[in-house]
């Protein structure tokens, strides 16, 4: 079960000269909890991050760790922040120990104490055996390690993670996660910024959608991403052959009104109202002697999402799964 | 074949691409040779009717009119630039490189051709101004001869012609009761080539931390509990440990290789190094709040360090250059640290001759110091907003 609440951000508003990075952002990351921050480029996301991390100041609004408010303590308020930037912001000609025992000194830490933390953080992130080697020998995936490693030394109750897998292969990235939700279980909390709806619905237990610089949704995964009731269920193959426009006139007379078939080159989709009507029309298109080479559910995608989100605006609604 | 080519051409079509990505610091690259070129042209161009003038001070022990004449002809040679002084304060004048050359007219001198004895003109010089001293004693025979043709030429003729009628006696003057010996090239050369590259050392110091910033390392230090200035201060303070390094490696190659040593005072010496290093730290620190990109910022510095490094006198005797560089020298930093360096190597001065190079430089440092912390201060309030 998440714990108290571990940043909070309030109304935060951030201007890039004209334009609105952040308008009126409210978040709250508990202890125990990995948020998931999502939404397209420019959405805000790293904004967010950099104003929970404190390097950024909004133009309005409040941040705190811990109840703890960047304007009044700033330095109460980096000692319990761990950030780790896109980049994996490490010196590459020193060794991953050398690396960590500066950043550890940068937090007031030193002597034996920084030298056990800097032996702990690196079994933790299982790179002990790597300790006296360059950083720029590394690979990414390590890089990334050793970077987790320095947010955590000074064992702030929040860490942030600016896209952590961008440069990750899948194997590193689940391994990444299943260290983040060790750090979960320890209670520490969790915010996160990615690109991909299928890490933040498998890995995140929150996720806040970011457009434009608003949260426009935001709750489990589970339910923000679980299809509507009333969504229509979609198909889409790749055809083996292009399809004679003939055959393409005939397939659409015999599917009916209910069943869209639409053919670009040799791509086809298919959208039908429920999914029983979606499987007759995909057995009425193979019986025409269409051959599909593969075809499959689309994942959810994120401009469904925002989708949703715009239209429960429209409608007046908030598009709210849990807590903010 | 073909593909290897195709290759090859790709991989240079790449490097070329990624020179013109940052269109400012290509222009850089083709501005600071024109830039360089042009501005070492102009220091060291003479126009034809303005051929490059000998500081030279002359004095006389001797009186008449034949003296007198001779002395007016080294007042209005074009090939110098010759003031008269008293023949008590020749050495003086010398010894404080002001200008680095006298000429003392001998007693004897007016009857000259004289057969017998022929008189000893005494030229003065400073133990750094051998070529000068070579360039007065032709220009100086030059003068007299032509008097003496003018004036007394039956006389010079029945002399031997073919032999001056006078000896010139070179003798180097050192200030601060140094020993002229102590002087070599090398040791002007190490003064000189360590100062500038302190300034190189500075500038990639400077470099590094606009490195950092574009890693984003830079950003983690920023979300840390740790003020602008300690970060300043540290990389100030590593940027002049490593330069202080950098000067006693250097010197101490110098004296075990070329006999360069510190005859004056070690005192002076110490502090001039120290001052030099915190010029280095501040040159940096400066670098990397006005450098913009990388490649911009190395651009720049390159100019303005050989710049600053030839008209300081980092490389070559300063009488090359014109007055008005000369004295526009007295702005930059190097040409007072050049000249402390030298109070106390091979010129064998005091801490007193040191200390004025010292001030200088540590003014210079403070300057830069405040500059690049009100820019990166101010950048870094800048970019807390969002501004930039």
């Amino acid at each position: 079960m998440p714990g108290p609440v571990a940043l909070r951000l309030e109304e935060v508003r951030v201007r890039f000269g004209a334009a609105a990075a952040l308008d009126g952002v409210s978040l709250a990351v508990r202890r125990g909890e990995v948020v998931g921050l999502l939404g397209p480029n420019g959405s805000g996301k790293s904004t967010t991050l950099a104003v929970a991390a404190g390097v950024l100041d909004p133009a309005s609004g409040t941040v705190s760790v811990d109840g703890v408010c960047r304007r009044a303590d700033a330095d109460g308020f980096a000692r319990k922040v761990g950030l780790v930037p896109q980049d994996h912001a490490l010196y590459d000609e020193l060794t991953a120990a050398s690396n960590l025992l500066f950043f550890g000194r940068l937090y007031g830490l030193g002597g034996r104490d920084l030298r056990r933390r800097v032996g702990r953080v690196l079994a933790c992130v299982k790179l002990a055996d790597r300790a006296n080697d360059r950083v720029g020998g590394l690979s990414g995936g390590m890089k990334q390690r050793v970077s987790l490693a320095a947010a955590l030394l000074h064992e702030p109750p929040l860490l942030l993670l600016d896209e952590p897998t961008a440069a990750l292969d899948p194997g590193c990235r689940d391994g990444l996660f299943a260290l983040l939700g060790r750090l979960r279980d320890d209670g520490h909390a969790i915010l996160l910024s990615t690109h991909h709806l299928d890490e933040a619905e498998r890995e995140c237990d929150r996720v806040a959608v970011l457009d434009r610089g608003r949260v426009v949704a935001s709750g489990p995964p589970g339910d923000l991403f679980r299809p509507r009731a009333a969504g229509r269920s979609v198909l889409y193959g790749h055809l083996r052959d292009v399809l004679p426009k003939f055959l393409e006139r005939a397939i659409r007379q015999r599917l009916g009104p209910g069943v869209e078939f639409e053919v670009t080159g040799r791509r086809v989709r298919l959208a039908a109202d429920s999914p029983e009507a979606l499987g007759g029309g995909l057995a009425l298109v193979l019986a025409a002697g269409a051959t599909l080479e593969t075809f499959g559910t689309p994942p959810a995608a994120l401009d469904r999402v925002l989708r949703r989100a715009a239209d429960a605006a429209a409608e007046g609604a908030p598009c709210t799964a849990g807590s903010p | 074949m073909y593909r290897r080519l195709a290759l090859i051409l790709a991989l240079a079509g790449k490097d070329w691409r990624l020179f013109w990505a940052d269109r400012r610091a290509a222009a850089l690259g083709f501005a600071v040779p024109v830039v360089l070129a042009s501005a070492f042209g102009l220091l060291l161009h003479r126009p034809p009717g303005d051929p490059a003038r000998l500081p030279l001070a002359v004095a006389a022990d001797a009186d008449g009119p034949f003296t007198r004449a001779v002395v007016a002809d080294l007042l209005a040679s074009p090939r110098l630039d010759a003031k008269l002084v008293p023949a008590a304060e020749a050495t003086a004048c010398v010894a404080d490189r002001d200008p680095g050359v006298a000429v003392v007219l001998p007693k004897g001198f007016e009857r000259l051709p004289a057969g017998g004895d022929r008189p000893s003109v005494a030229l003065l010089h400073h133990p750094s101004c051998g070529a000068e001293r070579q360039w007065a004693e032709g220009a100086f025979t030059e003068v007299v001869m032509k008097r003496l043709a003018r004036e007394r030429l039956p006389t010079f003729l029945a002399a031997d012609a073919l032999t001056p009628p006078f000896e010139v006696a070179a003798a180097p003057v050192a200030a601060g009761g140094g020993s002229p010996a102590a002087f070599n090239a090398y040791t002007h050369s190490f003064n000189g080539m360590t100062l500038q590259y302190l300034l190189f050392w500075g500038m990639e110091s400077g470099l590094m931390l606009l490195r950092e910033r574009r890693r984003g390392v830079w950003t983690r230090v920023r979300a840390a509990p740790v003020p602008l200035g300690a970060v300043l201060l540290g990389k100030a303070l590593a940027t002049a440990g490593i330069a202080l390094l950098q000067v006693g490696v250097t010197f101490a190659f110098g004296w075990a290789a070329f006999g360069v040593a510190v005859t004056g005072s070690a005192v002076g010496f110490a502090l001039l190094a120290v001052a030099a290093c915190g010029l280095a730290a501040a040159t940096g620190l400066l670098v990397a709040a006005i450098g913009g990109t990388e490649a911009r910022a190395r651009s720049v510095c390159v100019l303005a360090i050989l710049g600053v490094s030839m008209v300081g006198g980092l490389w070559m005797p300063a009488f090359l250059l014109p007055a008005w560089v000369r004295g526009a020298a007295l702005a930059l930093p190097t040409t007072w640290a050049m000249r402390g360096l030298e109070a106390v190597t091979w010129e064998g001065r005091g801490l007193r001759a040191a200390l004025p190079g010292v001030a200088a430089v540590w003014g210079f440092t403070a300057l830069f110091l405040a500059l690049a912390a009100a820019r990166l201060a101010s950048a870094e309030a800048r970019r807390r907003r969002g501004e930039t």
